[in-house]
C-alpha cells in the first residue's frame, strides 16, 4: 500500500514542474559547479597517481642539496635496485655571438630515465642527443626557448659557464619534470660528468643531486624508505616515494578544487534565494489546496509530508541534473584539451566528488525550502473563507531542520576544505555578506515605500512595486549582490596582484640578480657592472653582499624541531635559508627591535633575524642562536629583529651576521641592480668576458612570465566566479516570473486607466534597475571589504582598485536587472487589457 | 458517540478579526444547538456572519470568545490538528466555490477524505457516490474539465461519501444557474435525508431555506430573534 502522503504528492505533481524551473536551475547550477570542480581535481589526482612512477622518475627519489651523495650513501642506494643519478645546477649559457642567459643545467647518468621516456625532437634517443662530437664536445638537449633567445639552431655549439656543448635535440618533455618544480631559465640536459667537469658542483654552489631507484618487484617503497632512513637522517636527505611525487602540484590541485568548490557553494547560497522564492511561490499557490485538505480532515503532518515529498523529489531531480552536468563537463572538456594539459589527468566519472556535491545540494535545498514548508503547514483552513491569512512558521520540526541544514552546509564546507580555518573565515564571510545584503534589500524596499509618497506616475509605480510584498529588492538583490561581491573580490584581488607584478614590482624590486660572484674579485665585478650600465653605482641602483646558505639549528641551546614551528614560519627552519654577513647598517635596515652593530664591529658574532623567522621559534633580542653555515656551527647572539621586505630592493636576507662571524671564509657574493632592458643586455654580455661563472637572473623576465600566467589565470577564475553571478540572475528571473501574473493584471489596469506603454515600461525598468544598482553597489562594497585584507595582509601587496572593473560590475548588474525589468514589462504588455482583465 | 449528544453546540460564540481599519466584530455572542439529523438553514444579508458561523462551527476558525462543541467535544481544547482529526469522517463541508483539489480527478477528489480517514475502500466508495450524483462517466475528469454544476455534484459526493454526522453547506448553489441549482439542492437534501446527517445550510435562496427543518436569520453577527 502506497503511503497516503506519497499518493497525494504524486497527484499534486501531475501539473508538472513549471513553477520549479528556477528551483531546479539554481540547485543544478550550484551542484554542477561543485561536482565539476571536484571531478576535475580528482581527474588530476588520479592522473598524477597513475603516472607517479614517471613523475618521480622511479619508485623512490632521494635528494641532497649543495652536496653530492657520500660514498656510503651511494652504496646504500645502489643496494636497493636499479639507480639513475642526476645533478641540477644553474649556469649562464652563451652563444658564439656573445648572447647570454641563465639556464637550468641538468646532468644525468646511470639508467636515466628509469621510468617514462624523454621526449626529443630531432634525435631518436637520449643517447644520440647526448653523445659527444668527434672532437669531444658533449651533446645536449635544450628547450626551444634557449635556441630562440640565443639565436642558435640545432647543431650549433654554445657554452654553459666554461663548458662547450652542442645543441643536438630540442627537449620537449622529461618524464620527471613535474616533480622538480620551478625553473628560472630554459632547461639544458646533458651527461652528469659534463656538469661535474664544468665546476658546477663545487662546495657552496647552489646545486643538488637526486638518485632515483627502481625497486625489484616485491620491495615496498615504504619499507625501503624506512630502511634508508636508518642510514640517512631526515635533515640530510629528502626521500620521496610515488605517493609524494609532486607535492606542490597536489597542494595546488587541492586548493584550486576548494576555491572553485567554494564558488559553487556561494552559487548554491545565492541560488538558495531562488529555491526559497520558488518554493514559497509554489506553496502560496497551493494554499487553497492545503486549506481544503485540512477542511477534509488532513492534519499538519500529512500536509507537510505531501509537500516535503514533492520538494524532496524535485530537489533530487535538481541535484541529479547538476551531477550529470558536473560529471559530464570535465569529461567533455578533458576530451578536448587532454593533449595540452601540463599535468596528467584521467577524466572519468568519480563517485566521491559527486557524492560531496550532492550532499551540498541537498543540504542547501533543505536549508532554503523548509521554512516556506513550515509556513505552508501552518496554513489555516479558514483561508477558504478569507484569502488574506498567512501561515506563520513557528519553531517546529521544519524550521529546526532548516537551521540544522544550514549549519550542516557550513560544517561540510569547513571539514572538506584543505585549510579549515581559512574555509571557516570564508563561510562566515559569505554568511555575513548574505545577511547584510538581505538587510539592505529590506531597507531598500522600506525606503522605496517611504519615497513613493513624494513621487508620481511611473516612478511612483516602480517604487510601490519595490516596496510591495513581491519586491525583487528582497529576493533578487541579495542573490545578485552575493554574485557581484564574489566577482568583485576576485577582480579586485587579481587587479591588485597583477598591478603588483606588472607595475609596482618593476619599480621597487631589482631588475637583475647576480649570483656566484667570486668574493676575491668583487671590486672588479662592480667596475664591470658600472661600465656596462654606463652609470655610477649607488645604493639606490646597486647592492652587493656576501651570500651563503645555512640553517638555524639551535635556539637558546635547544635544538630546533621544524615540525614544532607553525606552518607559516616553518620555511625558516626546515630548509637552508639565505644568509649574509654585513657590517654597516643597511638602509633601510627594517630593524624593529634591538640595534644593528657598529660598522666596524669585531666582537663575538651577532645576528639580525627577520621578524617572521624569529616569531617561528620565539626568538628575541639577546637570545643565543646556533647557525650551521658551510659545515661549521656558529654561536651568535641576536642583536636585532628586523622586518625584511622580501620583494623590495635591499638586503633581503632573513639572517644577517656580523662580518666577524664569517671572518676568513671565502664567500661568494650576490648583487641586485635596477636596470633598463638595454643595461640588462649590456651587463649580461659584458660579464661573459671576465665573469662567466656569475649567473644573471632577469627578474624582469620572471615578472613578465608571472604577469602572463596571471592574465591567463584571471580569465579562468573570473569565469568561475561568474557562475555565482549567474545564480543571482536566476534568482532575478525567478522574482520576475513570480510576479508575472500580477504584473500582467497591473499593466492591464494601468492601460485601462490611460497609462501609455512607455510609462509602464519606465516603471518596470526603474524597479529592476534600482534592484540591480543596489545589488551591484552593495556587492562591490562587500567585495572590496573581502579583497582588501587578502591583498594587503595575505599577499602583502599594494592595494590598487580597478575602477574600470568596479564600474563595469555595478553598471552591468544595474543594466542586466533593468533589461530583466524591460523583458518583464514587454511580457506584461503583450496581453490585451481586456483579455488580462477577463482572466482575472 | 451517543445520539443524545447534539452534533453541534455553540455557546456565546464571538469572533473578532483584525483589519487595516481596526478590529471587526464578525460574530457577537452566538448561541446555537443542532440536533442529530436536524436540517437548519441560515440566511441573512452579506456580511452578517453566515460563512464565519460555518468556519467557527466546523473548527476551521477559532472563536475569540465562547464555546463550540462538536459531538460533545470542546473545540477550544483541541489544536488545529486535533480539530482536523475530529472532522475526519464525521464533519463535511460543501462550499459555494466548490474547492475541489485541482490536481485530482473527480474520483480522487471524492476518495480524498476517505483516504485521509484511513478507509481501505476509498476508491470503490468514491465511484459509487459519483454514480449516485450522476457522474459515473466523469470519474477520471479533472475539475477544470467539469461544468460548475458537475463540480458541485463532485463536491457533494465528496462531502457525503464518508457518511458524515454533520454537514455544513455554504451557499452550495450560489455559483450555479437555476436549473443546476435546483438539481444540486434536491440531490443534497435527498442524500442528507438518506444518510441521516445533520445539516447547517447557509443560503440566500429563500425557497431552499424553506425546505429545512428550521431557518435562522443572521443580522450583524447575531441570530435575529
Amino acid at each position: 500500500m502506497i503511503p497516503l502522503s506519497l499518493r497525494f504528492a504524486a497527484r499534486e505533481l501531475r501539473s508538472g514542474v513549471k513553477g520549479f524551473r528556477i528551483f531546479l536551475a539554481c540547485l543544478a547550477l550550484g551542484v554542477a559547479a561543485i561536482a565539476a570542480a571536484g571531478s576535475t581535481a580528482e581527474a588530476f589526482r588520479r592522473g598524477l597517481a597513475s603516472q607517479a612512477g614517471e613523475i618521480l622518475g622511479g619508485d623512490l627519489a632521494l635528494t641532497v642539496e649543495q652536496r653530492r651523495f657520500t660514498s656510503q650513501e651511494r652504496a646504500a642506494i645502489e643496494a636497493e635496485g636499479r639507480v639513475s643519478w642526476a645533478v641540477s645546477a644553474r649556469g649562464m649559457a652563451e652563444a658564439p655571438g656573445g648572447l647570454r642567459r641563465l639556464v637550468e643545467l641538468r646532468g644525468v647518468a646511470g639508467a636515466y630515465p628509469l621510468a617514462g621516456k624523454v621526449e626529443l625532437e630531432s634525435a631518436s634517443s637520449l643517447d644520440e642527443a647526448l653523445a659527444p662530437t668527434a672532437d669531444g664536445v658533449m651533446g645536449a638537449a635544450v628547450e626551444r626557448s634557449l635556441l630562440e633567445k640565443l639565436g642558435l639552431k640545432l647543431g650549433d655549439r654554445f657554452l654553459v659557464g666554461n663548458v662547450p656543448l652542442v645543441a643536438r635535440a630540442v627537449l620537449i618533455q622529461e618524464p620527471d619534470r613535474l616533480s622538480r618544480g620551478f625553473a628560472l631559465g630554459p632547461r639544458v640536459l646533458t651527461r652528469l660528468q659534463t656538469v661535474e667537469g664544468g665546476g658546477f658542483l663545487e662546495p657552496g654552489l647552489p646545486f643538488g643531486e637526486t638518485a632515483r631507484i627502481a625497486l625489484p618487484g616485491a620491495e615496498s617503497p615504504k619499507a625501503v624508505t624506512r630502511h634508508l632512513r636508518t642510514l640517512m637522517p631526515r635533515s640530510a636527505v629528502r626521500i620521496r616515494d610515488r605517493d609524494d611525487a609532486a607535492p606542490g602540484i597536489r597542494r595546488l590541485i587541492d586548493q584550486l578544487e576548494y576555491f572553485l568548490g567554494f564558488i559553487g557553494l556561494a552559487s548554491l547560497v545565492a541560488g538558495g534565494l531562488g529555491v526559497f522564492g520558488a518554493v514559497s511561490a509554489y506553496l502560496d499557490a497551493k494554499k487553497p489546496t492545503i486549506a481544503v485538505l485540512k477542511a477534509l480532515g488532513a492534519d499538519g503532518v500529512l500536509v507537510r509530508n505531501v509537500y516535503l515529498l514533492q520538494i524532496g523529489l524535485l530537489a533530487l531531480l535538481g541535484v541529479g541534473i547538476g551531477l550529470v552536468l558536473g560529471a559530464a563537463a570535465p569529461v567533455a572538456l578533458g576530451a578536448m584539451v587532454q593533449d595540452n594539459l601540463p599535468v596528467p589527468a584521467l577524466f572519468a566519472v568519480y563517485p566521491v566528488p559527486l557524492a560531496k556535491a550532492a550532499a551540498f545540494g541537498l543540504l542547501s535545498a533543505a536549508a532554503f525550502s523548509l521554512v516556506p514548508l513550515a509556513r505552508a503547514r501552518s496554513t489555516s483552513p479558514a483561508t477558504l473563507f478569507r484569502r488574506d491569512l498567512r501561515g506563520r512558521p513557528g519553531l517546529g520540526l521544519e524550521t529546526t531542520g532548516a537551521a540544522l541544514a544550514g549549519a550542516g552546509l557550513a560544517a561540510l564546507a569547513v571539514v572538506t576544505a584543505p585549510t579549515p580555518l581559512a574555509a571557516g573565515i570564508m563561510i562566515a564571510g559569505v554568511a555575513v555578506a548574505f545577511g547584510l545584503l538581505w538587510a539592505l534589500g529590506l531597507a531598500g524596499a522600506k525606503a522605496a515605500g517611504r519615497a513613493r509618497a513624494a513621487t508620481s506616475g511611473p516612478l511612483r509605480m516602480g517604487l510601490a512595486n519595490l516596496a510591495g510584498p513581491g519586491s525583487a529588492a528582497r529576493t533578487a538583490a541579495p542573490a545578485i549582490g552575493l554574485g557581484v561581491a564574489l566577482l568583485a573580490s576576485v577582480v579586485l584581488i587579481q587587479s591588485s596582484l597583477l598591478r603588483q607584478v606588472a607595475e609596482v614590482a618593476p619599480r621597487t624590486a631589482p631588475a637583475l640578480v647576480f649570483t656566484e660572484i667570486p668574493g676575491e674579485r668583487v671590486a672588479e665585478f662592480d667596475a664591470v657592472v658600472a661600465r656596462a650600465f654606463a652609470t655610477r653605482l649607488t645604493k639606490d641602483n646597486y647592492l652587493r653582499a656576501p651570500f651563503v646558505t645555512g640553517r638555524i639549528v639551535r635556539v637558546r641551546g635547544t635544538p630546533v624541531n621544524p615540525e614544532a614551528v607553525p606552518q607559516g614560519d616553518r620555511w625558516a627552519y626546515d630548509n637552508d635559508i639565505s644568509m649574509s654577513a654585513i657590517g654597516p647598517r643597511p638602509d633601510p635596515s627594517g630593524v624593529v627591535e634591538g640595534r644593528w652593530w657598529p660598522a666596524n664591529y669585531q666582537g663575538p658574532p651577532l645576528v639580525a633575524i627577520d621578524v617572521q623567522a624569529a616569531k617561528g621559534a620565539r626568538i628575541a633580542v639577546g637570545d643565543a642562536v646556533t647557525l650551521s653555515i658551510l659545515g661549521r656551527e656558529i654561536e651568535a647572539r641576536v642583536a636585532a629583529i628586523r622586518k625584511v621586505d622580501f620583494g623590495g630592493f635591499g638586503a633581503t636576507f632573513p639572517v644577517v651576521v656580523s662580518p666577524s662571524a664569517l671572518a676568513g671564509a671565502d664567500l661568494r657574493h650576490v648583487a641586485i641592480a635596477k636596470a633598463t632592458k638595454a643595461q640588462e643586455a649590456a651587463v649580461t654580455r659584458a660579464l661573459g668576458q671576465g665573469f662567466p661563472e656569475v649567473n644573471v637572473i632577469s627578474v624582469r623576465e620572471q615578472l613578465e612570465a608571472a604577469t602572463d600566467l596571471f592574465d591567463r589565470l584571471a580569465l579562468a577564475v573570473r569565469g568561475a566566479a561568474a557562475v555565482a553571478a549567474l545564480a543571482g540572475l536566476l534568482v532575478l528571473a525567478g522574482a520576475i516570473a513570480a510576479r508575472a501574473q500580477a504584473r500582467t493584471r497591473e499593466a492591464a489596469i494601468l492601460k485601462a486607466l490611460g497609462a501609455s506603454r512607455a510609462q509602464i515600461l519606465g516603471a518596470y525598468v526603474l524597479e529592476y534597475g534600482a534592484v540591480g544598482l543596489i545589488a551591484g553597489a552593495a556587492g562591490v562594497a562587500l567585495g572590496y571589504a573581502a579583497a582588501w585584507p587578502v591583498v594587503t595582509l595575505v599577499f602583502k601587496a599594494h592595494w590598487s582598485v580597478d575602477w574600470g572593473g568596479v564600474a563595469a560590475l555595478v553598471g552591468g548588474a544595474a543594466l542586466i536587472a533593468a533589461l530583466g525589468g524591460l523583458a518583464a514589462s514587454l511580457q506584461a504588455l503583450s496581453r490585451r487589457p481586456a483579455a488580462a482583465l477577463r482572466a482575472d | 458517540m451517543s445520539d443524545a449528544v447534539p452534533p453541534l453546540l455553540m455557546d456565546g460564540v464571538s469572533l473578532t478579526l483584525p483589519s487595516a481599519a481596526g478590529p471587526v466584530e464578525i460574530l457577537r455572542g452566538l448561541d446555537l444547538q443542532i440536533g442529530p439529523g436536524e436540517r437548519v438553514a441560515v440566511t441573512g444579508p452579506s456580511g452578517s456572519g453566515k460563512s464565519s458561523l460555518i468556519a467557527v462551527a466546523a473548527g476551521l476558525e477559532r472563536p475569540t470568545a465562547g464555546r463550540v462543541e462538536v459531538f460533545g467535544q470542546d473545540l477550544g481544547r483541541l489544536d488545529e490538528d486535533g480539530r482536523a482529526r475530529l472532522r475526519r469522517g464525521r464533519v463535511s463541508l460543501v462550499f459555494q466555490a466548490f474547492h475541489l483539489l485541482p490536481n485530482m480527478t473527480a474520483e480522487e477528489n471524492v476518495a480524498a477524505p476517505l483516504e485521509i480517514a484511513g478507509a481501505r475502500d476509498a476508491e470503490p466508495v468514491a465511484r459509487e457516490w459519483l454514480d449516485r450524483v450522476g457522474l459515473s462517466a466523469r470519474l477520471k475528469h479533472y475539475p477544470h474539465q467539469l461544468s460548475g454544476g458537475e463540480q458541485q455534484r463532485v463536491a457533494l459526493a465528496r462531502a457525503l461519501a464518508g457518511r458524515p454526522v454533520l454537514l455544513f453547506a455554504d451557499e452550495p448553489t450560489g455559483n450555479l444557474d437555476a436549473e443546476n441549482a435546483e438539481h444540486v439542492a434536491a440531490l443534497m437534501l435527498d442524500l442528507v435525508a438518506e444518510t441521516g446527517a445533520a445539516l447547517v445550510l447557509v443560503t440566500h435562496d429563500a425557497a431552499l431555506a424553506a425546505r429545512a427543518d428550521r431557518t435562522l436569520r443572521m443580522q450583524g453577527g447575531r441570530i435575529a430573534p
